[in-house]
């Protein structure tokens, strides 16, 4: 294996070539639907057609008994509850198959089981079912008081959570301001859309008395406590492996009903059974996400600087909560992150969970981050506006200082490390913010409108037990581990309980590896994803694998090499502190012994190792950074957009990112995650929203109505570095796998902003579709008229 | 999504296809290369009883020419006419309009004939096929019939094809080589189906000019006062403008709401603008 | 059923098959070749192109029956052609494959724009690409292994 910029080196900061890549380019991955168990039957479920319903009755046809299953049929299954510390908080109970009432356009009434899945849903489409047609709670903002449309009766309101943060003295800004800005943001609904949907298959392994399922997710490990807990099963008779995943970007990070179900059938049935989404499933029921409303007021003096931000987040969190979290963090975050990187002294975000006839929402890429940042980035770039003065240099002077670090933000962020004006300045610089003003002097030949537009933001990453605490979590993914296994050979393997699936981590955690015990990555296997393998973790997600696993990888690297120089030492009767660990050997001040040999001591010739010290080369390490609120990563993102005012058509013609993740463990990889998520944020900016009509039917659930950005739609993402190690994780490394999705949107806004800055439209909505930037043309134009 | 179950079959002539076709009690649909009626079979937005696959009928797959006109089988592919296999009667339009529509593996087994006998209100061939002023040969069990193209699509996924009967072939009357033409796809993606399309054709020698809207939620439109002005050539822009704006307020029962009514101005002017331009 | 005979992977083959049977489905879960992976089945996402009688076309919107007297190659197929051993080459050096889902069809679809000489600028290949989606990667990589394998395999004067 070999460096991507020549080197030999492969440790950390190498950018080491990937070993997965070998298996995908050679069309050997192995997806759930690519494993094959002999006697498996296809799944399909029949899904509600209304979005708020009563079920009268469920007829399946004559001689299906054994072949269709509803709730009625499945009595083991309990319903998921969530359940959260947060004050106030309300969380339905969610019976994965539908019994007296239908939620969500797509809700699972019954499942049925067939030789091929085109028979299963020929099955799911003979069932009838006599449903009483409900009226639809469909707008968030209405109807989250609403007592009409009650989705569960119990409640009294459409009200998950409600929850204020405030700090500072939001009434003495609003007195003290020379200049008031009030905005309304959306950020639509939309799917995270990996390309490969989720994916079940279950089935009784009789050897080992487990139920075993494989899932296309990624949490395998909480995964089985969920299944243990609903089906009432001891997690040591369960099994669940993630293998190859074709994407995740948060919406796989959740427990869904049809992994219970295929557990449930699977011991019912003692068949393997298996489920394989197809799109419009996806679309339609694996968690939405984003969907958030914004009301912002800032209050500044006339110079641009921000006394205080007052703002009001309504997230439409959907019929159900997801577990384990539920929805209630996306406000939250929402409205702690909504200061973003600035000194921002006086704040209050009252935010509202809303439920509503929709599918459930659930973090993807950024969660509550990409709509905060809109939120925040626009409003500043209108502050500026509002006194006359360029966006960037009003970003810059309400910035937080380098030299005011660690800084806690008034909505109780602690931003450990970081230059957040050096990373504005250096945007610009690779965008050449001097040649697109001389560009906007000049004009374009076909009337197309040139603009930049920036934004800024931080990103919490790798935060630990306090942080989740403080949310109510009920679950805490305060911690990874590490199981560091060397084999009688002196090969190695590591097992994580995180779960890669296109991070890169079977690769990047072996450099860790490499970097604490000198053994090269070629003789390193990293295990993931599988109960069965790997000590207890709680997968990937909210970009904290790379510090909270490889931290554990770490730490079990040492204590494994704290064991070798010991083991070395006594073979080399030496004293062990003069041994030292490097290049696949323990080296005294007479000779060296290879890991290889010592490890043969260790397994098959016990008899030569020092008193004291026991067999195996085996070491369990779990870790967490110092600080559990967090280390941020931050950036700032440019947009050059063209505007085509005639037609309302954006082209997106150049995009940069400058950002600051501190230690890099593999450049390639770091930079392949930041490109990664920007054109998903891009997709969110320009492309992508599932639309909903007032009796609840989703309006985009195919890729002809859904679309995502492709090659040709896109500019070469440009990407500067800065490195401001964290201090408080191993290595001074900091989470940064979602932060590329974070800011497109609001930087695209404020490009489009600045190419209409003489019609004066401003859009304020994702995405930004020609409809809506010709609609907002036409409001300035008719206003200018009137 | 896998679709309800049907029979198929392949038939070895035209004559046994259309036998196929007239079976009684079987809904049978004709199959060419499926890009669309596949996948909307997937979806189960339609289930035919029968699919009777035209796709390699030998008739149906070649371009020829034969004086002023180039006759395409319906089932040539749009990569074929992207490739310029075979004479090309359109000076450019046509394999543009190809290297347009959908992506190259969709156009590999996509055919011409496909598109227009499907109708979708957003495909091109339709629209562009009105503006060349092409014809389509249908065979029937009473035999051939002729059909202007700019009268074939009738509706929404409606078009003067009846029950049983198969559009065998299109014939296109080649463009003088002093004819001119604008072709605009108003779409959000590369590939994607069109928000806005217009095409316009000028060919003052043959004293011809049409200029053609589609994606307009309906058939084809065509818009006589502004292929009136096209014949001109070099309209003046307020001219132009006013003489769209009325075809577009002439268009019977299509409802336009603003922001689709922009892009089919802007569409039309800019297709005209590039059909009336004198550039080589 | 229909009786049908193609030549897969350069091994022909004689089978019966359902009329609904897709080819993606023929070659996933008749012949194990789980190399072509299903996106959508609406033929957007590309995740699924196989070559058909040479040519890149969408396994999901092909019906088996289609396939009678057809040639088939799946990338499993392809492991000996230059083309593809230049792009595995080329995307393994510019880290273009992240999860690994849209790998074996943008392989193909990769495949084509090199054999038919479209790979020759950044815009090109890009416009080529449309066909196929990928989320992980933001297609920077890609595009840029694309144009690198196209050098080297014009370089070698490979075509097959």
């Amino acid at each position: 294996m070999s460096a991507a910029d020549g080197t030999t080196g492969s440790g950390i900061g190498a950018s080491l070539l990937r070993r997965e890549d070998a298996r995908h380019l050679d069309g050997r991955g192995e997806f759930v639907p690519d494993i094959r168990m002999p006697g498996t039957r296809e799944i399909a479920f029949l899904r509600s057609p209304h979005a708020h319903a009563r079920i009268r009755s469920i007829a399946a046809p004559p001689g299906s008994k054994g072949r269709v299953f509803t709730a009625a049929d499945l009595p083991r299954i309990k319903p998921i509850r969530v359940v959260t510390q947060a004050a106030g908080a309300k969380s339905p109970p969610w019976p994965p198959l539908a019994t007296d009432k239908v939620r969500y356009v797509g809700e699972a009434i019954a499942v049925c089981v067939a030789p091929t899945r085109g028979e299963a849903e020929d099955l799911a489409n003979s069932i009838e079912v006599d449903y009483e047609v409900l009226e639809a709670a469909v707008d968030a903002p209405l109807v989250w008081r609403g007592s009409r449309h009650l989705i569960h009766e119990s409640w009294g309101d459409n009200l998950y959570l409600e929850r204020t943060i405030e700090g500072g003295d939001i009434e003495a800004a609003a007195r003290a301001a020379e200049v008031t800005v009030t905005r309304e943001y959306r950020m639509n609904r939309q799917s995270g859309a990996p390309l490969e949907g989720r994916a079940v298959l279950a089935y009784r392994d009789h050897r080992l008395d487990e139920v075993v399922v494989y899932a296309s997710t990624q949490t395998p490990h909480t995964v089985r406590v969920a299944l243990g807990e609903i089906l009432d099963i001891e997690q040591r008779r369960i099994r669940v492996v993630a293998p190859d995943v074709g994407g995740g970007f948060g919406p796989k990070a959740r427990l869904y009903p049809e992994e219970i179900i295929l557990a449930a059938l699977a011991l019912e049935l003692d068949h393997p059974v298996r489920w394989v989404e197809d799109r419009t499933e996806h679309l339609l029921t694996c968690a939405h996400t984003r969907d958030h409303h914004y009301k912002v007021t800032a209050y500044a003096d006339r110079q641009g600087k921000v006394l205080g931000v007052d703002c009001e987040i309504i997230v439409d969190a959907g019929a159900y909560g997801l577990w384990p979290q539920g929805p209630y963090q996306e406000a939250n975050m929402a409205g702690r992150t909504l200061p973003g990187p600035y000194t921002i002294p006086n704040y209050r975000a009252r935010t509202y969970t809303v439920a509503t006839n929709k599918t459930p929402l659930g973090p993807y890429r950024g969660v509550g981050r990409p709509g905060a940042c809109f939120a925040i980035e626009r409003t500043i770039d209108e502050v500026a506006r509002a006194v006359g003065r360029d966006p960037v240099e009003v970003r810059i002077e309400n910035m937080i200082p380098a030299g005011a670090m660690p800084y806690t933000s008034i909505a109780g962020m602690r931003y450990d490390t970081g230059d957040y004006p050096a990373s504005v300045r250096l945007c610009a610089e690779l965008l050449d913010m001097p040649a697109i003003r001389a560009r906007q002097k000049q004009g374009e030949a076909d009337g197309r409108l040139v603009g930049i537009g920036f934004a800024s933001f931080t990103e919490q990453t790798a935060h630990g037990a306090a942080e989740f605490a403080s949310r109510g979590a009920s679950i805490i993914p305060g911690f990874e581990s590490c199981t560091a296994r060397i084999l009688p050979d002196g090969s190695l393997v590591l097992m994580v309980g995180i779960q890669s699936h296109g991070q890169g981590l079977e690769t990047t955690l072996s450099q860790i590896a490499c970097h604490e015990l000198g053994i090269d990555p070629s003789h390193i296997s990293v295990r993931h994803g599988d109960t069965e393998s790997t000590a207890f973790g709680f997968g990937t997600f909210a970009s904290r694998s790379m510090v909270m696993s490889g931290g554990a990888v770490a730490r079990a690297s040492r204590m494994l090499r704290d064991k070798l120089c010991r083991i070395g030492a006594h073979l080399l009767q030496c004293d062990p502190a003069e041994a030292r660990c490097e290049g696949g050997a323990v080296h005294g001040p007479q000779g060296s012994v290879t890991i290889a040999e010592i490890a043969k001591v260790a397994h098959l010739r016990m008899d030569g190792l020092p008193p004291g010290v026991d067999p195996l080369l085996d070491m369990t390490a779990t870790y967490e950074p110092q600080i559990s609120t967090g280390v941020f990563s931050y950036a700032t993102h440019g947009a050059i957009v063209m505007v085509d005012p005639e037609t309302g058509f954006i082209e997106l013609i150049d995009f940069a990112v400058a950002e600051d993740c501190g230690t890099m463990v593999n450049p390639m990889i770091v930079e392949g995650q930041i490109r990664g998520g920007v054109v998903q944020g891009i997709g969110t900016a320009l492309y992508e929203e599932i639309p909903y009509d007032a009796q609840g039917q989703p309006l985009a659930v195919t890729f002809a109505d859904y679309l995502m950005p492709g090659a040709a739609e896109l500019p070469a993402i440009k990407i500067g570095h800065m490195h401001t190690p964290a201090s408080a994780t191993e290595y001074g490394m900091k989470g940064m796998g979602e932060g590329g999705a974070v800011a497109p949107p609001a930087a695209i806004a404020n490009a489009v902003r600045d190419a209409l800055a003489a019609i004066g439209a401003e859009i304020n909505e994702t995405p930004l579709t020609p409809a809506r930037v010709l609609a907002a043309i036409k409001k300035v134009q008719q206003a200018a008229k009137a | 999504m896998k679709p309800a179950a049907f029979d198929y079959a392949r038939p070895r002539s035209l004559s046994e296809a259309l036998e196929l076709l007239a079976r009684p009690n079987i809904e049978a649909r004709v199959i060419a290369g499926g890009q669309s009626l596949v996948a909307m079979m997937n979806l189960r937005v339609a289930s035919p009883g029968l699919l009777v696959d035209i796709a390699r009928l030998p008739d149906l797959g070649s371009v020829t020419e034969e004086d002023s006109t180039v006759f395409y089988g319906a089932c040539v592919t749009h990569a074929m006419i992207e490739d310029r296999i075979g004479p090309d009667p359109s000076g450019g339009l046509m394999p543009k309009v190809a290297e347009t529509l959908a992506y190259r593996a969709v156009r590999n087994r996509g055919t011409i004939g496909g598109s227009l006998a499907l109708a979708d209100p957003a495909a091109e061939w339709p629209c562009v096929l009105a503006a060349l002023d092409a014809t389509a040969i249908i065979e029937g069990w009473n035999g051939k019939k002729a059909v202007a193209c700019k009268d074939f699509v009738t509706g929404i996924y409606e078009t003067r094809l009846a029950a049983g009967e198969i559009l065998a072939a299109i014939w296109v009357p080649k463009l003088s080589p002093t004819a001119r033409w604008g072709y605009v796809k108003l779409a959000r993606k590369t590939g994607e189906f069109a928000l806005s399309l217009a095409v316009a054709v000028r060919d003052p020698a043959r004293g011809y000019a049409r200029v053609v809207l589609g994606a307009t939620d309906g058939p084809p439109l065509i818009l006589d006062a502004t292929s009136r002005l096209c014949a001109r050539g070099m309209p003046a822009a307020a001219a132009t403008r006013e003489a769209i704006a009325a075809d577009l307020a002439r268009a019977g029962d299509r409802q336009f709401d603003a922001f689709r009514h922009s892009l089919h101005a802007t569409a039309a002017l800019r297709a005209l603008t590039q059909a009336t331009q004198a550039t080589a | 059923m229909t009786a049908i005979r193609f030549r897969l992977n350069d091994i022909d083959h004689a089978e019966d098959v359902a009329p609904r049977l897709s080819l993606a489905d023929l070659l996933r879960e008749r012949h194990n070749l789980t190399a072509t992976h299903l996106g959508c089945e609406h033929g957007v996402c590309g995740a699924c192109t196989v070559l058909v009688d040479g040519m890149p076309a969408r396994a999901c919107l092909m019906l088996a029956a289609a396939c009678d007297d057809r040639q088939i190659h799946s990338l499993e197929g392809l492991r000996d052609d230059p083309i593809i051993a230049a792009l595995r080459d080329s995307f393994h050096r510019r880290h273009a494959v992240q999860c690994g889902f849209c790998t074996p069809g943008m392989l193909i679809s990769a495949r084509d724009l090199i054999q038919r000489g479209r790979a020759g600028s950044e815009a090109e290949i890009r416009a080529g690409l449309s066909g196929n989606l990928c989320r992980c990667t933001g297609y920077t990589n890609i595009v840029s292994a694309i144009a690198e394998a196209a050098q080297s395999v014009g370089a070698q004067g490979k075509t097959s």
